[in-house]
């Protein structure tokens, strides 16, 4: 049963990704007067990527818990295999204002960072949703 | 990695600044006190704050990449730097050549500590209140 | 989204004649030959359940302090279209049964 296509299961991973991101971004945020602190970074791209290999490597995904996965895994761990592949790519980075107590957090970028991985998170999640409404229309024929 | 560990992160920035502030305000305010109850002038505090690694809740695979930390004050200490004597031989703490020992506090770099403290708070609330807005889309896909 | 949504609306033709006797929805679970309707039906259904089970979890994870919030919304999403296309299928199977049943043999 192919009802729920890949499109969604892309929809979901970078539902996770961009949580992930938040909590990066997050922790900059509540370190920018930790001293000698060198922010964190997470690139998106390449953290969809990884999630789509980690993906397509267990072959079918998973959803059904009477399908048990590679290690017999619990139900819905499916998506937070993206979480965990992003969360493998996090990496520091040179900061971009370095100032005298070594903090290299500049907070006006990531401020910015957070408002728009909050658009795109919520964009993501109002076409899962839709995908999902257009399903429940068609299969209740036209009712609600 | 999900949204309590983003709260609880932001959260913890939240109680960093706040830390600040009263440090800063509790300098301000005490810029002229000459005696307290150790001895001596009162020396301002200042905060010592570290990043910590969170608790790892993913197992093994968060010790593979770079955590997110939260910030916590891990001390905080009384600047030992000695205080502006000033000679005021009629003053109640004279020391017996007549100067008085002022506390090291400069208030331009307290004031400055303040708004930085306050900028860095606004900005921690407001990661929340992002975080607010994901979780409520998050909720909307069940309708 | 792709035919084979439709394709669970009707069985394959095909397998029907492999069978010796007309499906019933009380065949589930019983071999009626390999890659029957029924054993597709059966397959369709623990697929179905198990996606209720995987929003159970997900629900009580969240309800114990844990869990991703836009995850279980996608759990119970899924179970409740999954659902209901079930339940639409019953329907189907039932009328044609009764559809059979009523025929003058």
């Amino acid at each position: 049963m192919k009802i729920f296509d890949t499109t969604l299961t892309r929809l979901e991973e970078a539902l996770d990704v961009r949580l992930v991101q938040h909590n990066v971004l997050a922790g900059n945020v509540a370190n920018a007067d930790t001293p000698g602190y060198r922010p964190k970074a997470l690139d998106f791209s390449q953290a969809m990527a990884a999630a789509e290999q980690m993906f397509a490597g267990e072959g079918m995904a998973s959803t059904s818990a009477r399908h048990l996965g590679p290690a017999g895994e619990e139900p819905g761990a499916a998506s937070s295999r993206a979480s965990t592949a992003a969360t493998q790519l996090i990496r520091e980075t040179p900061g971009t204002s370095p100032s005298i107590d070594g903090n290299e957090v500049d907070l006006d970028r990531t401020m910015a960072g957070l408002a728009e991985n909050s658009l795109q998170y919520g964009a993501s999640a109002r076409a899962a949703g839709k995908k999902l409404a257009i399903l429940r229309y068609v299969v209740s024929d036209g009712g609600s | 990695m999900d949204f309590l560990t983003a709260l609880r992160i932001s959260g913890a920035g939240l109680g960093v600044e706040r830390t600040r502030v009263n440090l800063a305000t509790s300098n301000l305010a005490n810029a002229e006190t000459t005696r307290t109850a150790e001895g001596g002038a009162y020396k301002r505090l200042d905060p010592v704050i570290q990043a910590v690694p969170f608790p790892a809740e993913l197992g093994e695979a968060q010790s593979l990449g770079s955590p997110p930390m939260k910030a916590e004050i891990a001390a905080i200490v009384a600047d030992q730097t000695p205080g502006r004597k000033v000679y005021s031989p009629g003053h109640p703490d004279a020391d017996p050549e007549g100067f008085v020992v002022f506390p090291n506090v400069n208030p331009v770099h307290e004031v400055v500590n303040l708004m930085s403290a306050s900028r860095s708070y606004e900005a921690n609330a407001t990661a929340i209140d992002t975080l607010k807005t994901m979780a409520q889309r998050g909720l909307d896909i069940a309708r | 989204m792709s035919i084979e949504r439709t394709q669970m609306l009707s069985p394959p033709v095909g397998n029907i004649g492999t069978e010796h006797r007309a499906p019933t929805p009380t065949d589930e679970g019983k071999n009626v030959g390999p890659g029957s309707f029924a054993e597709t039906l059966g397959n369709a259904l623990q697929k179905v359940d198990g996606m209720q089970m995987d929003a159970d979890a997900q629900a009580e994870k969240v309800a114990l302090g844990g869990g991703n919030l836009h995850e279980m919304s996608l759990a119970l999403e899924k179970a409740d279209v999954s659902m209901r296309l079930a339940m639409k299928v019953r329907n189907k199977l039932i009328d044609a049964y009764q559809e059979i049943m009523r025929m003058n043999v």
